[in-house]
């Protein structure tokens, strides 16, 4: 007898910690901490320095809410939405989350994000921008800074292979093709021109100053001839040399910004996004400036646009919305906060925090700063967020983009293949 | 809960409880034996038989990961024939990977194996480098290493530079990307030549004498001894390897930057099942395709198995 009861209390043991052990893995869900405090759990992708700010942040904020207690999920932007959707499709949301414009709509429209239109402070933001992050009149996600796709370039390396910086309010993409191949020419090979970007902001540019929306609605806008003009640009580069062969460009376009041509100082211009001015001229060392995207001749706009570095979003289904809200309102309007995190979510999209901590800022982002302020007149308006699956529409791009470069398909055909993808992607 | 299922589930007693205790305790025991499988059982059924049963669900759904599954019947499995060339240009790269590399990987192994069963002084230490690659070939570190060595300024092309040889960018070229992960996985041929010379180990050196005193050479040996005893330990690598190696998705994943590329020629069957679920928020589909992978790999190791009745022979049936 004695033995089957200690039989029984080693099995029942066994069991119970296995019950303990997976009650630990899903983690405590009604968000109250032991001492009583409200737990709000929020989700944000980068770098170690991003994280070691975003505490900060969290903990000032902890400070003055002292009844709120932030956890903040952090990971990679690899793995950033894999963890997300499937904590969102376990309805184990975090309360507040990160997202970028091409994700908006993903969650949105999913009925995951809550409208924050009346509980967020909006007052300094400006309209537009504002707007990106607004669907069918509700604000789903407030917008934390802006950037624009724009060119970036080491005079230094220009002038050493003896080319001529150019004048970019007036060179057009055949100018591009033709310092790009001055440049490797002149230093003997030793620095190359510019390297390939296929990023649809790049893309999207280009189509607008041929009076082209990138996305038509749940529709791809640009047409065939212009995607095969574009391609254009980037065999002639190739041609001339003033980029790597179709294999070495496809190596370092999938190596980050660090080890670009730009930043390791073999190559002379590149196209980014502006916020990563700072981490390209903290990799190469040297001084990189901006510059206006060159335009097609005759052109009347430029195309160039700012756009949201990221969103903050609430759950729809968090618990404790108002706090989520108030959080959101902290990182975005709050001084204290801005001084903190400066540019690294974009350059502030509250004018307020920006004037305050626009003497802080590193010398990288002043001279953002002062780049968008110059071309400010010309942008044209900041695109709505892009229909739901366009994350993909980088990874579409960049496969045609090869296929055309590597010439296993001809432009025609890969022009017409990409626009049907595109298009089945966004449809769906 | 599921373990109350489990207490609940003891044999019922078939036989009358005439002979007592003996029944009493076996019964006690049986008792006893599901209490403490009960929590492995509790796993079998929460982390294996559920998500399969799920994703066999889910392969006839429209699932998106964020909303509420939808289903569509045999939707998923339709497209995968005849509306996705990505799918199929998938299967071809897996294809092509298994049916070159395997048979690569294992002539390299018994190679080894056969140099290293010579009565090598230092066996240990060679085995475990030569079993080294088998242990880093799967995991991240290589595989971005990999990225490097066949990069175009990598040590590859530096070496063949010696010889005024301009090598291409091997892992940015679609001609060659493919090869660069054919040759990592050759590389990781540790763990089939570790069972190769258990195997060469097995086989009775009198057959070897009595070979020898009848004239038979080395080759003569090999083709006559080594090989016919050798082949189920043969047979055993190939399954193993076959399957393994239809799974892959690391090197992939790594050496082409998680997108398959240069244009698709690195994109694997796991790959693409992994873009579909988590970066273009298909799950239903990504499950469907988990499904057909699995009916791939059971046709595969079926026909092998059917094949190996002309090939494999053991020493006690025949």
């Amino acid at each position: 007898m004695s033995s089957g009861k200690k039989m029984w209390s080693a099995a029942l043991l066994a069991t119970a910690m296995l019950a303990v052990t997976a009650a630990c893995g899903s983690g405590g869900d009604g968000g109250e901490t032991a001492d009583g405090k409200i737990k709000l759990r929020f989700s944000y992708w980068g770098s170690d320095a991003r994280q070691k700010m975003t505490e900060e942040a969290i903990k000032k904020f902890e400070a003055k809410n002292p009844t709120i207690d932030v956890e903040g999920e952090f990971s990679d932007w690899a793995s950033y939405y894999e963890t997300l959707s499937t904590k969102v499709a376990a309805s184990d949301a975090p309360d507040v989350m990160s997202l970028e414009i091409r994700g908006l709509r993903e969650y949105a429209d999913r009925g995951t994000l809550a409208d924050l239109s009346s509980s967020v402070n909006t007052a300094d933001f400006d309209a537009k921008v504002l707007g990106t992050g607004a669907i069918d009149g509700k604000q789903f996600a407030i917008p934390t800074g802006v950037n624009a796709f724009s060119l970036m370039v080491n005079p230094a390396l220009v002038e050493q292979a003896k080319a001529k910086m150019p004048d970019d309010t007036t060179w057009t993409w055949q100018d591009y093709v033709d310092l790009s191949a001055k440049v490797t020419s002149g230093s003997g090979g030793k620095i190359i021109g510019t390297q390939l970007s296929w990023n649809p902001a790049y893309l999207q540019i280009f189509a607008a100053q041929k009076g082209e929306p990138f996305y038509n609605g749940n529709q791809l806008g640009v047409s065939a001839a212009t995607i095969k003009e574009w391609w254009a640009i980037m065999q002639n580069l190739i041609k001339t040399k003033g980029t790597p062969d179709a294999a070495k460009s496809s190596e370092i376009g999938a190596t980050s910004i660090d080890q670009s041509l730009l930043g390791t100082n073999g190559g002379a211009m590149g196209m980014w996004w502006s916020n990563q001015l700072g981490a390209v001229t903290k990799a190469s060392g040297q001084n990189i400036d901006l510059l206006r995207m060159p335009k097609i001749e005759g052109a009347t706009t430029g195309g160039m646009f700012l756009q949201p570095a990221m969103f903050y979003a609430a759950s729809s289904k968090s618990e404790h919305a108002a706090e989520a809200a108030k959080f959101i309102d902290y990182m975005v309007n709050d001084p204290e906060a801005g001084a903190i995190i400066l540019s690294d979510r974009g350059l502030p999209a509250s004018s307020k925090v920006l004037a305050a901590v626009r003497e802080k800022l590193p010398d990288a982002d002043k001279k953002t700063l002062d780049f968008l302020d110059k071309v400010k007149g010309e942008l044209a308006d900041p695109p709505a967020a892009p229909p739901k699956g366009a994350s993909a529409m980088e990874d579409i791009l960049t496969r045609y983009s090869e296929e055309v470069m590597f010439g296993r398909m001809t432009p025609d055909d890969a022009a017409q293949k990409f626009i049907t993808e595109a298009n089945a992607s966004i449809a769906g | 809960m599921a373990d109350s299922v489990a207490v609940k589930t003891r044999p019922a007693a078939a036989q009358p409880p005439s002979s007592g205790r003996r029944t009493q305790r076996a019964r006690r025991e049986a008792r006893a034996a599901y209490l403490f499988l009960a929590p492995w059982f509790v796993g079998l059924l929460v982390i294996t038989i559920g998500p399969i049963v799920a994703s066999l669900y889910l392969s006839f759904t429209d699932y998106s990961l964020l909303s509420e599954a939808k289903w569509v019947g045999l939707d998923n499995y339709v497209k995968m024939f005849t509306e996705d060339p990505r799918f199929l240009s998938s299967l071809k790269v897996t294809t092509i990977y298994v049916v070159v590399s395997v048979p690569l990987q294992l002539a390299f192994a018994l190679a080894l194996a056969l140099v290293l069963d010579r009565g090598l002084r230092g066996l240990p230490i060679y085995r475990s480098i030569f079993y080294l690659p088998s242990l880093l070939g799967g995991s991240v570190a290589i595989a971005i290493l990999w990225r490097k060595v066949f990069g175009s300024d990598g040590l590859v092309n530096a070496v063949l530079s010696i010889f005024g040889i301009e090598g291409p960018g091997w892992v940015g070229d679609p001609d060659t990307a493919l090869g660069t992960l054919i040759l990592l996985h050759v590389w990781t041929f540790g763990a089939p030549m570790i069972i190769f010379l258990a195997g060469l180990r097995q086989i009775p050196s009198s057959y070897y004498e009595a070979a020898a005193v009848d004239g038979a050479g080395a080759l003569r040996q090999f083709r006559s001894i080594t090989m016919p005893l050798l082949t189920p330990i043969i047979f055993f690598n190939l399954v193993l390897e076959v399957i393994k190696s239809f799974q892959s998705f690391t090197q992939a994943f790594i050496v082409s930057n998680g997108k398959g590329g240069p244009a698709d020629s690195t994109l694997f069957y796991t790959l693409y099942l992994y873009l579909k679920g988590f970066k273009s928020y298909d799950m239903g589909y990504a499950a469907a395709m988990a499904w057909i992978l699995l009916l791939i790999i059971a046709a595969l190791t079926g026909v092998n198995f059917l094949a190996s009745k002309y090939w494999v022979f053991y020493g006690d049936t025949k």
